[in-house]
């Protein structure tokens, strides 16, 4: 047999045996997690197809780029009539793979589609506010939302300068709700995604936070944009400790991320989110997220791992460290330093790093970043394994812009033309011995709060300060 | 020529074509028959027409593209605008779904219509209590396809909201039932933490799920633990009972201490000798109350167990909350 040329990569006992405990119950649940792990021991040591990739030192394949570049280009490019069930969410799709590439390094490709961008977008955009899936479409907050970062990754008067605010804000005011929330659109569902969405079109553009009087949320002068909106994000907590898409429902990753990043953007995280949320419950929660040997996260208690969750939980921690941590001290142009004692990584990021190194890469010719082995890659799966990817390699500091020294008392999120918050985070790679990716396999982060390259939002932001409304 | 082209019925309409933009991004290459349906359907949103054959058209180019949510509302407004019977409809969108698992669209559209309705409904207890039953035969339909459907699990809330079913006995056996199929269906302790501690016969408006709420029966705290402590002997692994287990103490006031003996029972750590552990959450819930009780070197000592041994990958984890007890031993 073949002599030792090479050192044997070594992946650790956690990652390639099944879990220590196991129930002799087998149910429907426990069957499927048994094959998803058998699925994925091959993929986590690298045993599973003709290896076309080499790996590291530490068993874990190298990032396809290449592949995964020309994936996403080909998500923008013409479609087959197969793609009509996302007739209504083409904007997606320009979000995702924007921001994928963005990942990856490629900046000026993303900016290179300005004009094709803002041509598409255009005839999407509705009369009465806000934007559709596609032209004569009503407006909905998810096209909304994904138009908006889009148009903002491209910048530029020609992007930035279509959005029609005032007709955006009247929407935004149809859209809220009594009790605090925004629907997805008139007359569509109330939930967690709405708030995010809605928050994030607020603070991006500098809309005036002033309740439009058509909303009908109106009920005295003084209301506003965000009036309910942080106690009705609390009680879509659950017993569990995560958020649920609305009061009541079962705690999920996907609107555990809309929520926290929601009140990141009303205030600052070590402020706001012990007001409004149960934070022991909280980390309690997320942390079980995460599995062994996949590595990876799933959505909800006793589901599966699902790559697209490396964002949607993942992108939960950065949030919840800084809520622990308080303000790191960092003056632009400096190196962050975090406060002591910092609590560091809460999760394990080395096993987020290998599931998404191993298990969701596309590694053919296809190329392209999927839920798990078996499945498909596509542009949605792209834009948060890789999200998530960059977001294990980096640690975000939330910086104060107060005076620390000052005791932050105030009892209301910020008001008035404020929502300064979700601009105050920093990036920092984080750097470790016996790391278990390769530099040339480090990727960019993306902003922990708007979901965007670092940096996009403030420029945004401040790009919308100084136009009228 | 095509289905609505030189059609007498559309006659009058003139199709609008889609607006595209040069050079846009994604374009997808409809077939004719949806190009066509959607050219009528701009027409008739443009002309704001609420008419029997919009209810056609909607239908058509639903089972083109059910994710379409503008012609989802549309076909709402105009079954409110022309207020016919919504029996028909509810049966049609039953197929839809079974078709459509993920469809978001079909859900705010099904209460939306029930909604209108309702006022007329509530006012026969026995077609309000009927109407109630299909929705359940419904949904256990869609659960025998996925019992984790997290809209069919949302419109269920909806529909024991609605008809204030939280006292109904059906629903609670109905989530026993699924339960019974597969006791890690974390959906349905979701459920029934719902229907349970949400119930406004007895619990206090407004208390959120991670809360003490002193308006809820002893009793009622009793028959959930021992529900869910029978669930955790079934699977002591299974994480769903474990955390209901804990919810329920909570809207109970009660400490985790009170429960230090069941969850002693998974987990045996003699002196000097090898340990036997049948729950990485029974340690976890163990670790919490011996730090509730002061109990600080021995929760220090689960605490290290998992981290260590029994659930690695979260050792960061539990090595933040070994801190967290060092801090409160000072
Ligand atoms: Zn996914």
């Amino acid at each position: 047999m073949s002599t030792t040329t090479l050192p044997q990569p070594s992946v650790p006992a956690l990652f390639t045996s099944p879990p220590p405990i196991q129930d002799t119950l087998n149910t429907q649940t426990s069957l499927l997690q048994s094959s998803t792990i058998q699925q994925c021991l091959p993929y986590l040591l690298n045993t599973a197809i003709p290896r076309t990739t080499p790996v590291n030192v530490h068993g874990v394949p190298h990032l396809t780029r290449e592949k995964h570049i020309a994936f996403l280009h080909k998500t923008l490019s013409s479609l087959p009539s197969g793609y009509v069930g996302y007739d209504a969410s083409r904007p997606w799709m320009f979000y995702w793979a924007f921001a994928a590439l963005s990942v990856l390094g490629e900046h000026d490709a993303v900016v290179g589609y300005r004009e094709r961008l803002v041509a598409t977008v255009r005839p999407m955009q509705h009369p009465e506010g806000g934007f559709g899936g596609g032209a004569g479409q009503m407006a909905h907050l998810a096209p909304t939302y994904a138009v908006i970062l889009a148009l903002a990754m491209v910048g530029g008067e020609e992007a930035l300068g279509l959005v029609d605010r005032r007709a955006l804000w009247r929407w935004l005011g149809r859209l809220k709700q009594a009790d605090g929330g925004f629907q997805m659109a008139i007359g569509g569902e109330e939930d967690v995604r709405g708030a995010y969405c809605a928050m994030v079109a607020i603070s991006l553009l500098n809309l005036p936070l002033d309740l439009p009087r058509n909303s009908p949320a109106w009920s005295r002068e003084g209301d506003t944009l965000l009036t309910g909106l942080p106690e009705w994000i609390a009680r879509c907590q659950s017993f569990e400790g995560g958020i649920a898409e609305r009061p009541d429902s079962e705690a999920h990753g996907g609107y555990a991320f809309c929520a926290l990043a929601s009140l990141c953007i009303m205030g600052e995280p070590h402020v706001i989110l012990p007001r409004y949320l149960d934070i022991p419950r909280l980390i309690s929660w997320l942390s079980a997220r995460q599995y062994a040997p996949e590595g990876g996260f799933a959505g909800r208690t006793n589901k599966l791992v699902d790559g697209c969750y490396s964002h949607w939980v993942g992108g939960c921690w950065p949030l919840v460290q800084a809520c622990l941590d308080g303000p790191s001290l960092y003056s632009p142009g400096s190196a962050p330093v975090a406060p002591t004692p910092s609590v560091g990584s809460l999760y394990s990021r080395e096993g987020l790093i290998r599931y998404v190194l191993c298990c969701c890469q596309d590694r053919s010719k296809k190329g392209g970043l999927r839920d798990k082995p078996g499945a498909n890659s596509d542009g949605y799966h792209s834009c948060y394994v890789l999200a998530g990817l960059g977001s294990a390699q980096t640690k975000w500091h939330f910086y104060s812009l107060k005076d620390l020294s000052s005791n932050d008392m105030s009892s209301e999120p910020q008001h008035a033309g404020q929502l300064m918050a979700g601009y105050q985070w920093a990036p920092e790679q984080i750097v470790e011995e016996g790391q278990v990716f390769d530099e040339v396999d480090r990727v960019e982060a993306l902003d922990p709060v708007f979901v965007v390259p670092a940096g996009v939002a403030e420029r945004t932001r401040k790009w919308f300060e100084v136009r009228r409304f | 020529m095509g289905r609505y082209e030189g059609n007498p019925v559309w006659d009058d309409v003139v199709p609008i074509p889609q607006e595209e933009g040069e050079g846009a991004l994604a374009q997808i290459a409809y077939t004719d028959e949806y190009v066509e349906a959607m050219g009528y359907l701009r027409a008739v949103m443009a002309a704001k027409e609420h008419s029997p054959r919009v209810l056609d058209l909607t239908e058509h180019v639903i089972s083109l593209n059910a994710a379409h949510y503008t012609v989802w509302l549309y076909r709402a407004s105009t079954i409110l605008a022309l207020d016919i019977p919504i029996d028909k409809e509810l049966e049609w969108m039953n197929e839809v779904a079974l078709e459509n698992q993920k469809n978001y669209q079909i859900w705010t559209h099904r209460q939306t219509l029930i909604d209108h309705i309702f006022p007329t409904l509530s006012s026969d207890p026995a077609a309000a209590q009927a109407f109630a039953d299909a929705e359940s035969a419904f949904m256990a339909e869609m659960f025998e396809e996925d019992a984790k459907n997290y809209h069919v699990w949302g419109h269920r809330q909806y529909i024991v909201r609605k008809f204030n079913l939280f006292d109904s006995d059906a629903e609670l056996k109905s989530i026993e039932a699924l339960l019974h199929e597969d006791v890690r269906n974390n959906s349905a302790w979701s459920h029934r933490f719902f229907l349970v501690f949400s119930n406004p016969a007895y619990t206090t408006a407004g208390s959120r799920a991670t809360e003490h709420d002193p308006k809820i029966p002893d009793a009622m705290i009793d028959r959930e633990l021992a529900f869910a402590q029978a669930a955790a002997h079934e699977a002591p692994q299974n994480q769903s009972a474990w955390e209901y287990i804990r919810g329920v103490l909570r809207k109970g006031g009660r400490e985790l201490a009170t429960l230090e003996g069941f969850a002693g029972e998974f987990v045996r750590i003699p002196e000097g000798g090898e340990e036997d552990i049948r729950s990485s959450h029974a340690l976890d819930f163990l670790a919490d109350a011996w730090s509730e009780k002061g109990e600080l070197d021995k929760a220090d000592m689960a605490l290290r167990l998992l981290g260590e041994k029994y659930d690695r990958i979260r050792k960061n984890y539990w090595d933040w909350k070994r801190g967290l007890l060092r801090g409160a031993k000072v």
